[in-house]
Parts: structure tokens; C-alpha cells; sequence
């Protein structure tokens, strides 16, 4: 069977992958800031030298990299209310599950990252007065960041494309807004071509980006 | 205050235990054409022959790039229209996590083989190997001990994906759970019991690979990132 490709329609509704594509940023931008932020301060519990702080910071970093994203956003949307009678719609549903998800994995980033910074550095802060959280501040953690920077942009590009699971619970992203277009004209070839095409070309030019970066943090380490 | 009721969900858990089993399916199907597709996928794309490693490296950044819903929208509604098919959604979820899982598995490959120090090549040249033959007998099977654990990672990754097969109706877990939650009208049970079975299956499989990884790294031969 022959296809012909025609992308005619999709051209003349592009602003409906527009509409898509902004909405498929802003959950993206809410979930990143969220879950790199709260990932940076589960990651500090998870390395604390208290239980109280590090257990729970490791029960829930488990708990939410162990189960599927879809799972997560599924229970926010359906069960989470039940339990707790607060109204959720599709988008706080999908900002909990990706902004939950991203800290857990991002916290074991950070982790990695204080881990990996040579004991010494603890001791002479230590040695010049600093306590424990000064030390951490400015001298632990602008290195350690500096070192996972680029596992914390491909955590970021996973978030970039983790935004489509939005779709099952009827968010306004680019996906949805495909399956909008495939219904009403019948073309879901051209549709989700044109969804993968921009996802692409959006992406691409970012991971070799971080190819760029790993190579620069390389040199100056 | 809620009150839990989960005589309605374990009344009906074969349905669930039948969601399992074939997100259990999925995956190991997905691994068993994904492994040795990334393998043909690294070895293309570190091919000297421009053409053949360009192409390669396409396919793995496409997929890499793209959603994997969307490859999966891609090759359940689109690819029949293109070639003649009667797409199942059990052959488009195949479909999609082998070929995108074989993507993330050839840069592992590659990672693998370009880790191996090149007097390992020139060592199985001298003593007369071809290519193949020193890929096959010395490259490869060094390459492969010290790709174990970011494949173990990359197949959880994988298990975890394949809850995305319910949004184009294949029975997996996450499908069963939907239907359940529908039939019985108790999505909080439900929902939390399928999200303690994932748990529960996921958590075992990264704990192996932790031992694993901590057995690799006593034998002195790991890539622990």
C-alpha cells in the first residue's frame, strides 16, 4: 500500500501544535525547577549524617524511582483525591507525578555528586572553623554540582520528554494535541510524524549540547 | 476520613496477576530483540563506512529523542496506513520498546567496546584475527562484563516503560488496574495495590543488580558511573 504524505492540514492547524508545544514547556519548566530543586535538598538529607533525615529521605527516593512515572500520575489523578478530598486536575496530577519522580532521581545525582568530593575538603573546612552546613555550602556543593551537571541536564531531557505522559490525563501538550489533530483529520501518519519531528528537532541540538559540556567539564576538572 | 476497602480488588487480583505476567512479557520480548538490535546498531555506528555509521547514529538519536508514547502512537496508528499490517497493540508495544530500547542498549554497546584499551585490538590483529574474530573472541566478551550494570539499569528503565502499552489497550499491569478500578469503583485500593506491585517487582531487580554490580566491582571490572 502507497502512502502519500500530506501534511497540509498539519501545516494549516499548526497553531494547534503550538498551543501543544507551549503547554508541553510550561510543564516542563515547572517540573524541572521542581524536581532539581526538591531533588537538591533530598539528595543533602539522604547524605546527612542523621537518620531522622536520611532515612526518610531514602525510603522516598526508593519508593518513587522504583515505580513507573504513569503509575505515579494515575494515583494522583484518581486515588490521591479520594484520600485527601483535594481537587486535582490533569495538570496538578502530572506536575506531582514528574516533579516526584525527578527529585527521587535527581537526589541520587546529587548524592553521587557530594559523595564523590574527596574527604579533605570536609576536613579543611572543618580546619578553618566552618560548620557542617557552612562547609557543605561553599565548598562541598559548587563543586559537586559542577561535577554531575551533566547527569542533571540528561535528567532534564528525560523530564523534557516524560511531559508527554501528561497526555493520558488529558493535558494540553503537544501529544494531546496531536491525538486532536489525527481525530479530526484522519491523518494520525502525519500527526505523530510531526510530534516526533519537533520533539527531535527540539532535543537534538540539547544532547549534543551536553555532549559539548561533559567534554568542557572534562578539561577543567 | 477514607476507608480502605480491598476485599473488592483481591476478589479480582487474577485480573491483576494477569497484567503482570504480560508486562512481563513485554519486557522480555522487548529485551530479547532490543539487546541484539543495539549490538547491530553500536557496530554500525562505529563502522568506518560514513554512510553506514551516520545512519546509525540517526536511528539512535531519533529514538533516543523522541517520547516513547509517541513512537508507540507512531507505530500503532501510523505505520499501517504506511505499509499493509494489521497492527496489533501487542506488536506495536513490541515494535516500539525493542527498537527504542535498542537505541539506549547501543550506546551502551558502544560505550563497552570503545572502553577497551586498543592494544586489544592490535594484540588480536598480531596474531592474526580478523576483525570479526577479534570482535567476537577478545573485544566483546570484555565489553560486555563491563556493560552489565548500565544494562541492568537500561532494563529496569525498560520494565518501567512498558506501562505505556495500556494507553493504546494492551493488557498489561497498568491496563488491568484501569479496568479494575472502573469495574469495582475503587481506584484508591487499586491504584496503590498496582503501585506496590510495581514496587515490590521493581525493587527486587535493582537490588539484584546492586549485588551484582557490587559483585563486578570486586572482580575489578566495572564502569560504576
Amino acid at each position: 500500500m502507497s502512502h502519500t504524505w500530506d501534511f497540509a492540514t498539519i501545516i494549516q492547524n499548526w497553531y494547534v501544535l503550538w498551543i501543544g508545544l507551549k503547554g508541553t514547556v510550561f510543564i516542563f519548566l515547572v517540573t524541572v525547577i521542581l524536581g532539581l530543586s526538591g531533588g537538591l535538598i533530598i539528595g543533602i538529607c539522604r547524605y546527612a549524617p542523621s537518620r531522622a533525615l536520611s532515612w526518610p529521605a531514602m525510603a522516598f527516593v526508593e519508593v518513587f524511582r522504583n515505580t513507573p512515572v504513569l503509575v505515579q500520575i494515575i494515583w494522583f489523578y484518581y486515588a490521591f483525591p479520594i484520600l485527601t478530598g483535594i481537587d486535582v486536575d490533569p495538570f496538578l496530577a502530572a506536575v506531582l507525578g514528574i516533579s516526584l519522580n525527578t527529585m527521587a532521581f535527581s537526589a541520587e545525582i546529587y548524592r553521587a555528586g557530594i559523595q564523590s568530593i574527596e574527604p579533605g575538603q570536609w576536613e579543611a573546612g572543618k580546619a578553618i572553623g566552618m560548620t557542617y552546613n557552612q562547609s557543605l555550602r561553599r565548598v562541598i556543593l559548587p563543586v559537586a554540582i559542577k561535577r554531575v551537571l551533566p547527569a542533571l541536564t540528561n535528567r532534564g531531557i528525560e523530564v523534557f520528554k516524560m511531559s508527554t505522559l501528561a497526555s493520558v490525563v488529558a493535558y494540553v501538550e503537544t501529544l494531546n494535541q496531536a491525538n486532536l489533530l489525527a481525530d479530526l483529520n484522519f491523518n494520525p501518519i502525519e500527526a505523530y510524524t510531526a510530534v516526533a519531528v519537533i520533539f527531535f528537532v527540539v532535543l537534538y541540538p540539547v544532547v549534543q549540547g551536553t555532549y559539548v559540556l561533559e567534554r568542557v567539564l572534562k578539561k577543567g576538572d | 476520613m477514607v476507608e480502605w476497602n480491598f476485599i473488592a480488588v483481591f476478589s479480582d487480583f487474577d485480573l491483576l496477576l494477569i497484567g503482570l505476567l504480560n508486562t512481563l512479557k513485554i519486557t522480555a520480548l522487548a529485551l530479547l530483540f532490543g539487546v541484539p538490535l543495539g549490538l547491530v546498531f553500536a557496530l554500525s555506528r562505529l563502522s568506518k563506512f560514513l554512510p553506514l555509521s551516520f545512519t546509525a547514529a540517526f536511528i539512535i538519536e531519533f529514538f533516543r529523542t523522541t517520547p516513547p508514547l509517541v513512537q508507540l502512537f507512531w507505530f500503532f496508528f501510523a505505520l499501517p496506513i504506511l505499509i499493509d499490517v494489521r497492527m496489533t497493540p501487542f506488536i506495536a508495544a513490541v515494535v516500539t520498546f525493542s527498537i527504542q530500547s535498542s537505541a539506549f542498549f547501543a550506546e551502551i554497546f558502544r560505550g563497552g567496546i570503545q572502553s577497551i584499551d586498543k592494544g586489544q585490538w592490535e594484540g588480536a590483529k598480531a596474531i592474526g584475527m580478523s576483525y570479526r574474530q577479534s570482535l567476537i573472541r577478545i573485544i566483546l566478551p570484555q565489553a560486555v562484563k563491563r556493560m552489565i550494570p548500565a544494562f541492568m539499569e537500561r532494563s529496569i528503565e525498560l520494565l518501567k516503560t512498558t506501562t505505556l502499552v495500556s494507553t493504546v489497550a494492551y493488557a498489561d499491569l497498568m491496563f488491568q488496574a484501569n479496568d479494575l478500578a472502573q469495574k469495582t469503583f475503587r481506584p484508591l485500593e487499586v491504584y496503590t495495590v498496582v503501585a506496590l506491585m510495581y514496587f515490590v517487582l521493581i525493587f527486587v531487580f535493582s537490588q539484584m543488580s546492586i549485588l551484582v554490580e557490587k559483585r563486578l566491582a570486586q572482580s575489578g571490572e566495572s564502569t560504576v558511573r
